[in-house]
């Protein structure tokens, strides 16, 4: 398997000389083509703070950070927009659809952004809301169903596009249990049939026990790193919590 | 307790709230600048030969009273609809209604009361400023100082306390009878559901097309009575058909380019028509209603400023076809001694000609006018008559060529608007009887020698010299109407024309000239036998000057009114326009912030939000352009006895190069600030 992303060293500071949060300091790891890995770590660990560098939403204080060997944190202002939407799908906490259209919209609309020609459009679109099991509500309005259904619309629309790597920053937060797995199932589907790449950041053990690798963050420090193998998941799952266990500090707040 | 807390969110709507405050204190400031304008003594006294000036003064504090209410009405509405969440979260948190009620109740008293002491404020400023304009126009002195009306500040808080409470009232309603759900909601939900009802938009869009052409083609029938002297009883039908038309086009258009673009997947996928349409959609029934009430303030400040203008060239070109010559005068006596010395005192002579019009029995000429405004004067019974030679030197005053005439010859000069008409039945009956004789019409001159009633009413009729014997006795001088209409006799005349225009004080100087007659009148009255004495003015003193600085102050002042109106009209739509713009623009910023996540280049977003914005702002014109011109050429049928095309073209062109100017400043001013809005921390 081929390394897709290189995280090198990076650092990020903020605030001014006499107050600095070090919010990332000194990460560095890989992710290879068809992972799903998982960024685990208390509130306040630096997980957004990491994943928003690698979207290109945030700059790095010092350090790189390669996908298929470009280095992105060199990417021009100008050029920024353009590599967000060839190679990044996103999915939000918050859901981040947009009220005024409907869940057919949302997704269609990062490829009318992609300018992909509207048959294709349509075409992908509806395929892809199949999969996911969202083609029931497709000309419904977010606010008109559930968060479960959103996030899976989110996903869809991270996917529709086919980018190199799905950003997911707490995708379950705001999900009940039930919704929650099924999200996850859908997630790992789309790793596991669809190839595609997926860093997830998650405080919820369950949520990361869907994996192939964790990263533990403490104090935006690397702290730890798992592999699930070939382990079964519930088996991953006691593993995961034993890590958190040794992370200490809040671990009762993670459960 | 609940005082703390709604002092607190408002606060932090601190931004919503700066527009809403700063929109009620304008309109406050704008309504108590007209108060005082309508009561002031300064501008009172301007305007006594404004017999109609109070009731322009009534009918535009009504309209600005109406734009304010409406204006209060729309951000007070806006307001609780940004607070809908916040007062459905107290709901849930067990708060009563009627508390709700009255913390915003509360707020809105607050900021009513604040706003109104700021905007007298603001007004007393612009009263100081209108009123410098108005005195300056009027070349008249006056000095900047804070006078300060406390009628019109009663006035002012009474118009406006009375609309802020009723407005209040209404919300008051609308928060008790709102249920939790649509509170917590209100701010996602979209309005498109309304468009899937409407099946038949197409239909409706044809309804309003019919209306509105129905509604110009009833109009100018109208019109055509309206020329014709006729009773018009269906101009107010032809108004509200144009009324209702504009409403059902706004209806119709909207939900005509949502079906066109969001039904069609192809069309919607394409570019980024479908982020933009669903934007402008979102909100589509507030949109709609706000769309076409600007569209109908635009048209009706289009159709007024052009009938404004359209009267302030027909009273230019009156007056230019009254007076060819500087003065003129009438008299029943020969000796003009007493007005040639004043005048040589008082003015620059360039030229002065002394002669007489001489008057006839009807020859049939009057006929021709059946057809024009100016019908009346077949039955007047009488026709006036210009010798050669005198004809010829005021045609050489006015310069134009000499004419010659055979013995058995005559030609009619006639008003340019009429000489048509008269042509025309010149080729019919090709000759005249005057005084037994047989003349042959040998052509139909236009010249301006003065044929508004002066030298003869809208023609004259010039024969050879020779044949005014044969017409006139020497000792048949006209003295009064009566023996004028019998058609016969004569009386002197005299034109001036002068190297400068002249003053009124030049006019009165000359009034005081006239010879003033007292004559016993004696009437019959009950059967018993009344004689009095009246002081009678045989003679008729006109100057150019007087007249035109009295037209000419009289349509300054109304014209001002209109402009300032209009001004108010402009400003009040922009305003509303720009305040939805901007204060929704937290929402827009949310929904851009993801399109640029999502990878929308910052080059892509700024042109939607160009168009955004212009839609807005373009869409209420097309239907006030489309309307506004042919309704103004209608109106303008009215004057066009008075007025060429070409003016009525040039008109439009001035009005709609003003407004485009005030309503452009809007647009960009809310283009840059949206803009900046949208960039702020992303
Ligand atoms: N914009 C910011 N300005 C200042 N400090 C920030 C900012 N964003 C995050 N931080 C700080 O950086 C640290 C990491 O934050 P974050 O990455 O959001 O944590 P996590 O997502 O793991 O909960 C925290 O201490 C947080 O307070
Ligand atoms: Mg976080």
């Amino acid at each position: 398997m081929e390394t897709l992303l290189k995280v090198d060293q990076i650092q990020k500071y903020y605030g001014n000389k006499d107050n600095i949060t070090k919010a990332i300091d000194g990460i560095s790891f890989e992710v290879e083509e068809g992972e799903f890995i998982g960024i685990m770590g208390a509130s306040g660990s630096g997980k957004t703070t990491l994943l928003n560098c690698i979207a290109t939403i945030d700059n790095v204080s010092s350090g790189h950070i390669y996908l298929n060997k470009r280095d992105i944190t060199e990417i021009k202002e100008k050029d920024i927009a353009k590599f967000r939407r060839e190679n990044l799908g996103f999915i939000f906490q918050d859901f981040n659809l947009l009220d005024t259209l409907t869940i057919e919209e949302n997704i269609a609309l990062i490829l009318t952004i992609n300018k992909i020609s509207e048959k294709e459009i349509d075409k992908k679109t509806i395929e892809i809301a199949k999969k996911l099991g969202i083609e029931d509500i497709l000309n419904k309005y977010p606010y008109q169903v559930s968060g479960g259904q959103k996030q899976r619309c989110a996903s869809a629309r991270a996917i529709v596009n086919s980018p190199k790597i799905i950003l997911a920053d707490e995708p379950t937060g705001a999900l009940d249990s039930k919704s929650a797995r099924q999200l996850l199932e859908i997630m790992e589907e789309m790793n596991k049939k669809m190839k595609a790449t997926i860093l997830m950041v998650t405080h919820d053990p369950l949520s990361a026990s869907y994996c192939s690798k964790i990263l533990f963050l403490k104090d935006g420090k690397i702290f730890n790193k798992i592999e699930r193998g070939e382990k079964e998941r519930k088996q991953f799952y006691n593993e995961i919590l034993d890590v958190l266990a040794l992370l200490g500090g809040d671990t009762r707040d993670v459960r | 307790m609940l005082g703390k807390l709604s002092i607190r969110n408002a606060k932090r709507q601190a931004k919503d709230y700066i527009i809403y405050f700063i929109t009620v204190a304008i309109s406050v400031a704008l309504m108590f600048s007209f108060n005082s304008i309508a009561v002031s003594e300064d501008i009172s006294d301007l305007s006594t030969m404004l017999k109609d000036f109070s009731k322009y003064i009534t009918g535009i504090s009504v309209a600005i009273i109406l734009i304010m209410a409406w204006l209060i009405n729309y951000t007070m509405k806006f307001m609780l609809e940004k607070r809908s969440k916040e007062f459905g979260t107290y709901q849930i948190l067990g708060l009563e209604k009627k508390d709700i009620a009255n913390i915003f109740t509360l707020e809105n008293m607050v900021i009513g009361i604040l706003a109104f002491v700021i905007g007298i404020g603001l007004g007393v400023f612009l009263y100081q400023i209108l009123t410098s304009i108005i005195m300056n126009l009027f070349n008249q002195p006056y000095q900047i100082g804070i006078t300060f009306s406390l009628e019109a500040v009663g006035k002012t808080a009474v118009f406006f306390f009375i609309t802020f409470i009723l407005v209040l009232w209404n919300c008051r309603r609308k928060i008790k009878k709102t249920k939790v759900y649509d509170l917590l909601y209100a701010e996602k939900k979209n309005e498109n559901n309304i468009i899937k009802n409407i099946k038949g938009n197409a239909i409706i869009f044809i309804l309003s097309l019919i209306l509105m052409i129905g509604g110009l083609v009833i109009a100018n029938g109208e019109v055509d009575k309206i020329n014709a002297n006729e009773k018009a009883d269906y101009i107010v039908p032809a108004i509200i058909m144009l009324i209702i038309g504009v409403f059902l086009f706004y209806k119709g258009i909207t939900s005509f380019l949502v079906k066109r673009y969001l039904d069609n997947k192809s069309r919607k996928y394409k570019k980024n028509n479908m982020f933009l349409y669903r934007n402008l959609t979102s909100k589509i029934n507030t949109m709609t209603i706000t769309i076409s009430i600007t569209a109908l303030m635009f048209m009706l400040i289009f159709i007024g400023g052009n009938i404004a203008l359209l009267y302030n060239n027909m009273l230019n070109n009156e007056i230019e076809m009254s007076f060819p010559f500087e003065i003129l005068i009438q008299s029943n006596d020969d000796d003009f001694t007493k007005y040639k010395e004043y005048i040589e005192e008082n003015a620059q002579v360039k030229n002065m000609y002394e002669y007489r019009i001489y008057y006839i029995n009807n020859t049939g000429i009057a006929n021709a006018l059946k057809d024009t405004n100016f019908r009346n004067v077949a039955s007047y019974g009488y026709d006036s008559v210009l010798s050669l030679t005198d004809y010829n030197k005021l045609r050489e005053m006015v310069g134009a060529d000499k004419i010659e005439l055979q013995d058995n010859e005559v030609v009619v000069n006639t008003l340019k608007t009429v000489k048509g008409n008269v042509e025309e039945y010149a080729n019919k009956s090709n000759s005249l009887q005057i005084a037994d004789r047989n003349m042959k019409i040998k052509g139909i001159e236009d010249e301006n020698i003065g044929q508004v009633s002066f030298n003869g009413d809208y023609y004259a009729i010039i024969v050879p010299d020779s044949l005014i014997e044969e017409i006139s006795k020497e000792d048949e001088i006209v003295r009064n109407e009566n023996e004028r209409l019998s058609g016969k006799g004569y009386i002197y005349k005299l034109v001036v024309e002068t190297e400068e225009t002249t003053s009124e004080e030049f006019y009165e100087g000359l009034e005081d000239c006239m010879d003033k007659e007292e004559r016993q009148v004696t009437e019959v009255v009950n059967g018993e036998e009344i004689t009095y004495t009246i002081e009678v003015e045989d003679e008729r003193v006109e100057v150019k000057g007087a007249r035109t600085s009295q037209t000419r102050s009289m349509y300054t002042i109304v014209s001002f009114l209109a402009f300032y109106l209009a001004l108010i009209f402009v400003m009040a739509t922009a305003t509303l326009l720009a305040i939805q713009q901007l204060s929704d623009s937290e929402k827009y910023k949310y929904r851009y912030d993801i399109l640029q996540k999502l990878g929308m280049d910052k080059k892509d977003i700024n042109k939607m939000i160009l168009k955004q914005i212009l839609f807005y702002f373009a869409i209420p014109m097309i239907i006030p352009i489309f309307i506004g011109i042919p309704t103004t050429l209608i109106v303008s049928r009215t004057v066009l006895s008075a007025i060429t095309i070409e003016e009525v073209i040039r008109n439009i062109g001035i009005i709609f190069g003003i407004f485009i100017l005030v309503y452009g400043i809007y647009f960009i001013a809310t283009y840059i600030q949206f803009d900046r809005n949208i960039e702020e921390k992303r």
